[in-house]
């Protein structure tokens, strides 16, 4: 078994060195010309500090649902679905890959000597900061990752005089347990920033339904706008009369791809929440 | 115990469990007489808990369960054979393909009847299926067929969720597959309701005949007992019943074999007396199983096909062991 093990991965790797086809790996020679994402968070930061015509593909999450600016871009850009094969075909000279990009094609693109950045997740602003920093001195984009910050930074300064003096107490609920963001997401960050506090992120109940949801009592409820008008089972529960009836006006929908994905524009996002937030405290929440 | 013994004790059974299912919940809130509480506040919180949430959820397994332990005695005595449910023979998985069809291509928001509607068709088309591949070959190659059919319907059920556009439907895979009444409202169960009232009917009223059946096709007919008519009663009956039902809370499996067993013992072996007791066995397993999924102190609800698997599969066993040693 050890034996076909290692012919195999001299096979591959001898495929990828052909693929390779002895071209110039780029490093720090200098800024990257071409550069493909198999991360849907990275997708974001390339969008964000890249013209289009230097990515070379987003994954096809990308397309489906997040800031609409962003959204519009990613309709005119190619897609992937992080694969090796289409990092091949592609031919890009840098690839920004996630944590949770397919193991095997992270492992097959370091041993074809790709040229890969990893990035983590973030949870928090300092991440937001210190990852588009980091991609954005690998891409040579260092000014405009700049700009975004110093806006980002701004939109965090002005939320302090916009956000609900008394925070509003908030869950987010798409009707199944595992659509209910708990402590250290981005979500709770987003959420904090525009004066909010989730209910969720103190009290984790084993696992939720909508009776619980209403024992929990938030103020107001979030739910994800992914999949609107992609129906599923979940929407029935997501909606439930007895939530309808109660959270009447106090039922806020959010892009999951802008609340699971850090990057600066996020704090657009707190921003307009805060304003929400204001809105169904004037209205008058028990 | 007699048989009207039996049916005073289910009934009994069965009415205890509908107030217990009525007091379980996952966080605790059980008397009902918070519904009448001082507190404005918590009378209306009480009000959507107990009048929105668990009391459709509670006729919900009183009217599948019913409809699973009817369809299963009717199934057996039509075929004569002691393992046909709507389970085992495919209808489940079928309504299960039907309804999953229905919702995820966006035909359920915009018109919500064509849920139940496409669950009966899904059920019909299986049982069709399993009965014309398994008719006149005997008890196990009608077993087998139900396999078949079932095997095909669920490796469709899970094609129609894989290909569905939005990606959430494949973590909704086991609802289908193992059925569940969570979070179930009016609207999805009175949807249903004239369906499943419809299909208990026709069921209820197969049993002169199915007694006559049990003598032999020939004995039946001389005794005036239109044999295809039967068949159709019976086969309309379990796809309203099953397959509205199905359409609300995925394929629930075993009580439909199981509730039939339990009480012949005690009912007499004549198709129609099994019925009825078959009704409120298959409610009260249904009923408690239910009850079981929010009380067990697991992180995650367990799904009612995991409770009902968990006893039924064993009996399962027991009956094909059963039948080898009185086979030849």
């Amino acid at each position: 078994m050890p034996a076909r093990r290692y012919i195999h991965s001299l096979l591959l790797t001898s495929l990828f060195a052909l693929a390779a086809g002895g071209r110039a790996v780029a490093g720090d020679a200098g800024p990257p010309l071409r550069v493909m994402s198999l991360n849907v968070c990275n997708d974001q930061l390339l969008m964000l500090l890249l013209p289009p015509e230097r990515i070379t593909s987003v994954t096809w999450l990308s397309r489906v649902e997040g800031d609409p600016d962003l959204l519009a871009i990613a309709q005119r850009l190619p897609v992937n679905h992080g694969s090796a094969e289409e990092v091949l075909a592609a031919r890009p000279d840098l690839v920004v890959a996630g944590r949770f990009t397919t193991g095997t094609t992270r492992r097959l693109l370091r041993r074809a000597g790709i040229p890969m950045m990893e990035i983590d997740p973030v949870m928090d602003w300092e991440g937001i900061r210190r990852v588009t920093r980091e991609v954005a001195h690998r891409v040579g984009a260092v000014e405009r990752g700049e700009e975004l910050i110093a806006a980002m930074d701004a939109d965090l300064a002005a939320l302090a005089t916009e956000r609900p003096a008394v925070p509003v107490r908030v869950m987010g609920w798409g009707g199944a347990s595992e659509d209910v963001p708990a402590a250290d997401t981005l979500f709770n960050t987003l959420l904090e920033a525009a004066g909010g506090v989730n209910v969720a992120s103190s009290v984790q109940p084993r696992g939720y339904d909508v009776e619980q949801v209403l024992r929990m009592a938030p103020e107001v409820l979030m739910r994800g706008s992914a999949y609107t008008g992609r129906p599923a089972l979940r929407d029935a529960a997501a909606l439930h009369p007895a939530l309808r009836q109660r959270y009447a006006g106090r039922i806020l929908t959010y892009p999951e791809g802008v609340y699971g994905c850090g990057s600066p524009p996020a704090s657009r996002w707190a921003r307009r929440l805060a304003q929400a937030l204001r809105e169904v405290r004037a209205a008058g929440s028990p | 115990m007699s048989r009207r013994g039996l049916l005073l004790l289910l009934g009994t059974t069965v009415a205890l469990l509908c107030l217990l299912s009525l007091m379980a919940g996952r966080t605790g809130l059980a008397a009902p007489a918070l519904l009448f509480d001082a507190d404005p506040e918590t009378q209306q919180l009480a009000r959507l808990i107990f009048l929105e949430l668990r009391l459709p959820r509670m006729l919900l397994g009183l009217l599948v369960g019913a409809s699973l332990g009817l369809c299963g005695a009717v199934l057996q005595g039509l075929t004569r054979n002691p393992l046909a449910e709507p389970g085992l023979l495919g209808v489940s998985s079928g309504a299960a393909l039907g309804a999953v069809i229905a919702i995820y291509s966006g035909a359920g928001a915009a018109l919500p009847l064509a849920v139940p509607v496409a669950g009966l068709a899904g059920a019909l088309v299986a049982s069709l299926l399993t009965l014309a591949l398994g008719s006149g070959g005997g008890l196990l190659v009608l077993v087998l067929a139900g396999a078949a059919v079932s095997a095909l319907m669920v490796t469709g059920t899970a094609l129609a969720l894989n290909l569905a556009p939005n990606p959430y439907a494949v973590w909704e895979i086991s609802q289908w597959l193992l059925g569940s009444l969570t979070d179930r409202s009016w609207q999805q169960l009175l949807l249903a309701l004239p369906f499943m009232l419809a299909g208990l009917a026709l069921l209820a009223t197969c049993g002169r005949g199915l007694n006559a059946l049990s003598l032999g096709e020939l004995t039946a007919a001389s005794l005036g007992v239109d044999i295809r008519r039967l068949r159709w009663q019976a086969l309309a009956g379990t796809a309203l019943a099953i397959g509205a039902a199905t359409a609300v809370t995925g394929a629930i499996g075993f009580i439909g074999l199981l509730a039939p067993h339990l009480v012949r013992a005690t009912s007499g072996h004549e198709p129609a007396r099994v019925l009825l007791p078959s009704a409120l066995m298959g409610a009260a397993l249904l009923l408690a199983a239910d009850i079981a999924t929010r009380l067990m102190p697991f992180a995650q609800e367990l799904k009612l096909g995991v409770l009902t698997g968990l006893i039924g599969a064993p009996f399962f066993i027991l009956l094909v062991l059963r039948m080898k040693r009185e086979a030849p």
